[in-house]
């Protein structure tokens, strides 16, 4: 078991690294050293630099960033000179690849190219919202789809069935500014407010009430796209647990259909749902993007989308780095469960 | 399930709880729609508009603009600079206002702009474009009498650099460098010779540990500046609230002008990046101002229920659209070709679609309101695929009878047209030219990239055509980096490259006379339609929208588009 556990922790940490890696070599091949000159081209204030000087102050800021020494160990010659020479060149431990994993390795998640600001305090800040949005909609959601799925698969109510599925084609977007324009307009129900988080310091400690109210859209919106799988799914394993023999059996002891359903069926119904539970986080994170864009929240989504598209790639491997270890967690701690859940799992060789 | 309904009911609580919150402590507050963060507030490093703007309320330069009449004027000076030349040296003389201090009361004195020169110059800082924007002034020379005097050497003799060498914020030496360690540094030595500066004077090294570790992009609380307002509480990606200053120098002015008095008592950026997020809570009365509402959204709200509520003003502003052309490739190369191609665009209907007509035409990159300088002899240009025909044909190019246009020695006609991906304007731009040109039997591809990308295509030549939004200037006109040859590489995208026009852009740069400036001027529009390197589609207007509780609302042509010093809430005026 032990062994089992480490191989796969191994596992998990060689693939987030192979994919840190991957990304790191990606963001790099992107064009970003017109950064400066972008910005000289978009001033409104006439440019007094010559071309010489700005190529002098380009240069400054690329070694100032760690971006004029190679990318990595390897880096392709230039063969124009000499034909004959190898195409690869072996550049040591002085390039940017190496620098940038030593320091990561010390906990030193380097700064942001925008502000300065270290990028490990940025993650933090905008993790404090989006924890708080995530772990909120998780919780509802596992707490809403087990019910809502008993419910169905009891049931059969064909109608909810198919709101419940219609919801799901909709996209995230839609149904977040669907909320909006219902539940915060003025031309229908200004019932909650717009967007943010209103201008005092509001936090759950100080005013939980009315930190909570600036949730309720983005939970809502959240929790309405993400209901249907898991409930569906449940309803569906539900209805094929209920027609097998030892529900029968169970029945025929005296227990009543609700009660064989819970104690008896509901276990084995659950095995499915471990995996689409696990994958909410990851998911969730991933949509608090579109509603932290829509509601103006602050956030790690957002803070990820503005990284790309300004190519601050420290904030953006950061950022990424954490998505993947979450992501190899969960799948991680789905196969924990799964093992915990059925015994039958456990004998089985590796 | 039963559970559901008592839920419902607690959320609908918590929204009536906030609803009756939400506007208590913006009774003396203007609140303004910003569509990002800031990002940096430190005023050596500040780049996005959003930072410029309240840059510009928490500190003072030397110069400013009259946003009205467009002029330059003094700021924390008494008078624009006095101005002498020798050899190719310009000496700027400027007289510090005897009333300007900083929060603390002691004066600004000419010593802190020397401090700022060197902060910029200073090593180890991130203070790149600065120092290539600032590069001109090689030395500032303090006056032993007045402590309030002071002249920059300037190595440029272009009269542009009067504005360039004022707009930078005056920082305190006595907040960042209380021993004045850096006042022995000479500013000519730490532009030529870095180094050597470092080894010289190891304080560099020092103050600059100390400026990083300060951290005042994220904190410019520990900067106090001498502008009318200070930061009271700024949450990155939620709001940002600057208060007015109660003893700000300027109140002290017998008859101050509109630059230097600051109405709002509290401004309130609020940061909400959805476009109709925004709007709803414009609105509900959640913001009271809107600056820059898309053209579609303007017009529709104009035209809405809302007039009663909410305000809608417009400016001439100085942005223009334009379409430019590679010219150094080899079907581009002719003139002829060029301005056959120019005639492909529909440009009132573009205007129309992309702006509602929220946009105004002009001939050249000069802006029609500058009526000294604009050429209006020369006629606006018509679409007429049948004359592009026509002008193609008499370029040299010849209609194949299997489709498209070639030209013995240089091949087909195709075009990539480049773009910003996700800009519908400009999407909308194309796909116009592209239909007009397949009219005529022109293939053109559309080639949207993502702004990175596209910069480099740009950088580096690899387009036939593009389309990009420019920033002209009100205050001056530099064609320097835009169409001269040593711009290619850098900003001259079209790679227009002609020595008569090199001269011409040359002479601009250089004429103190503003008639004769003027007519070079003239004579420059004239060439440039006749070489057609870029193509002006239009210019934008500035939009904005209020709600009824603000007053005195003063649009700008210049971003931000509106004058914020001079806004007032209905209640709070007297």
């Amino acid at each position: 078991m032990a062994g089992r556990f480490f191989s796969q922790l191994g596992q998990t940490l060689l693939i987030s690294w192979g994919i840190i890696t991957l990304l790191f070599l990606l963001t790099r091949t992107l064009p970003n050293e017109q950064d400066l000159l972008a910005r000289f081209a978009s001033s409104s204030v006439p440019l007094a630099a010559s071309a010489q000087q700005l190529q002098v102050a380009q240069a400054q800021a690329r070694h100032r960033l760690g971006l004029d020494i190679p990318l990595f160990y390897l880096t392709q010659a230039d063969v124009s000179e000499a034909p004959l020479a190898p195409r690869w060149r072996w550049t040591g431990t002085q390039n940017q690849y190496h620098r940038w994993l030593s320091k990561l390795l010390q906990g030193d998640t380097g700064q942001s190219y925008r502000t300065g600001e270290p990028v490990g305090e940025l993650l933090r800040g905008s993790l404090y919202h989006t924890v708080s949005l995530t772990l909120l909609s998780a919780a509802l959601l596992a707490g809403l789809s087990l019910p809502l799925g008993i419910w169905l698969a009891v049931s059969g109510r064909r109608l909810a069935l198919a709101t419940l599925f219609a919801l799901d084609t909709l996209p995230l977007f839609v149904v977040a500014l669907l909320l909006l324009l219902f539940l915060a307009s003025p031309d229908m129900l200004a019932l909650f407010p717009a967007y943010g988080l209103g201008t005092d310091a509001v936090s759950f400690r100080s005013a939980p009430i009315n930190y909570l109210s600036y949730l309720v859209l983005p939970v809502a919106s959240l929790v309405l796209t993400g209901i249907t799988a898991p409930a569906v799914q449940l309803a569906g394993a539900l209805q094929v647990e209920i027609k097998k023999e030892y529900v029968l059996a169970a029945r025929a002891k005296g227990l009543s259909a609700a009660e064989a359903l819970r104690r008896h069926a509901l276990r084995n119904a659950l095995l499915p749902s471990i995996t689409l539970l696990t994958d909410l986080l990851p998911n969730l994170l991933a949509g608090s993007l579109v509603v932290e864009l829509i509601f103006a929240l602050p956030g790690f989504g957002r803070l990820l989308a503005e990284a790309a598209a300004a190519r601050d790639f420290p904030v953006l491997l950061a950022g990424v780095g954490l998505v993947v270890v979450v992501r190899q967690i969960s799948l991680w701690l789905a196969e924990a469960l799964y093992l915990l859940a059925d015994p039958r799992l456990r004998n089985r060789p590796a | 399930m039963r559970l559901l309904p008592s839920l419902v009911l607690l959320l609908v609580l918590c929204g009536a709880l906030t609803g009756c919150t939400a506007s208590t402590d913006s009774a003396d507050t203007i609140r303004i729609r910003w569509p990002s963060d800031p990002e940096t507030l430190d005023p050596l490093l500040v780049s996005s508009p959003q930072a410029l703007e309240v840059i510009n309320l928490l500190h003072c330069s030397l110069l400013t603009s009259n946003p009205e009449q467009l002029q330059i004027v003094p700021w924390l000076v008494e008078s624009l600079p006095k101005i002498s030349r020798h050899d190719s040296l310009t000496r700027l003389t400027y007289q510090l206002r005897a009333e300007a201090t900083w929060d603390n009361g002691q004066p600004v004195l000419a010593r802190d702009v020397a401090f700022t020169l060197r902060v910029m110059h200073c090593p180890g800082l991130p203070t790149e474009f600065a120092r290539a924007q600032y590069g001109f002034v090689q030395e500032i020379e303090l006056d032993s009498a007045d402590s309030r005097r002071f002249t920059l050497i300037c190595s440029s003799a272009s009269p542009d650099i009067v504005l360039a060498s004022g707009d930078y914020s005056i920082l305190p030496e006595y907040s960042l460098d209380p021993l004045g360690t850096l006042r022995a540094v000479p500013l000519a030595l730490l532009r030529t010779d870095t180094a050597e500066a470092v080894r010289r004077h190891p304080a560099l090294r020092a103050f600059a540990a100390r400026y990083r570790q300060a951290q005042l992009s994220r904190h410019p609380d520990r900067l106090p500046g001498c502008g009318p307002y200070r930061l009271k509480s700024w949450e990155s990606n939620r709001y940002m609230v600057l208060e007015r200053k109660a003893g700000w120098w300027a109140n002290r002015l017998p008859k101050p002008p509109p630059w230097l008095q600051a109405r709002p008592e509290k401004l309130a950026y609020q940061i909400i990046p959805d476009n109709t997020t925004a709007l709803l809570a414009l609105r509900r009365g959640s913001l009271d101002l809107y600056p820059m509402p898309t053209a579609r959204d303007f017009t529709a709200m104009r035209a809405s229920a809302d007039t009663a509520r909410l305000a809608f003003y417009t400016a001439d502003s100085y942005d223009m659209l334009v379409v430019g052309f590679n010219t150094q490739r080899p079907m581009l190369r002719t003139a002829a070709t060029r301005r056959a191609l120019s005639l492909l665009f529909n440009i009132p209907d573009l205007m129309q679609a992309t702006h509602q007509g929220l946009a105004y035409r002009s001939v050249s990159l000069i802006n029609p309101h500058d009526r000294l300088a604009y050429q209006d002899s020369l006629p606006n240009l018509i679409f007429s695929p049948v004359e592009a025909r026509r002008q193609l044909q008499l370029a040299g190019w010849q209609l194949r009878p299997a489709g498209g246009w070639w030209n013995g020695k240089i091949g087909p006609l195709a075009l990539r047209i480049s773009y910003h991906a996700g800009a519908t304007e400009h999407e909308t731009v194309a796909l116009q030219f592209q239909a007009a040109a397949a009219r005529i039997g022109v293939e053109v591809q559309l080639r949207p990239a993502e702004a990175g990308l596209l910069q480099q295509q740009l950088a580096t030549g690899d387009t036939d055509m593009f389309i990009r939004k420019t920033s002209g200037n009100p205050f001056a006109y530099n064609f320097m980096p835009l169409l001269h040859t040593r711009g290619i590489g850098l900003i001259n995208y079209s790679r227009f490259s002609q020595p008569a026009a090199d001269e011409l852009i040359e002479a601009i740069t250089a004429e103190p006379s503003p008639e004769r400036h003027a007519r070079l001027l003239k004579r420059f529009q004239v060439l440039l339609r006749r070489e057609s390197p870029l193509v002006v589609l239009y210019f934008t207007r500035n939009r904005l929208i209020t709600t009824r509780r603000v007053t005195s609302v003063r649009t700008l042509s210049v971003r931000p588009g509106y004058d914020v010093l001079s806004l007032q809430l209905a209640s709070a005026k007297p």
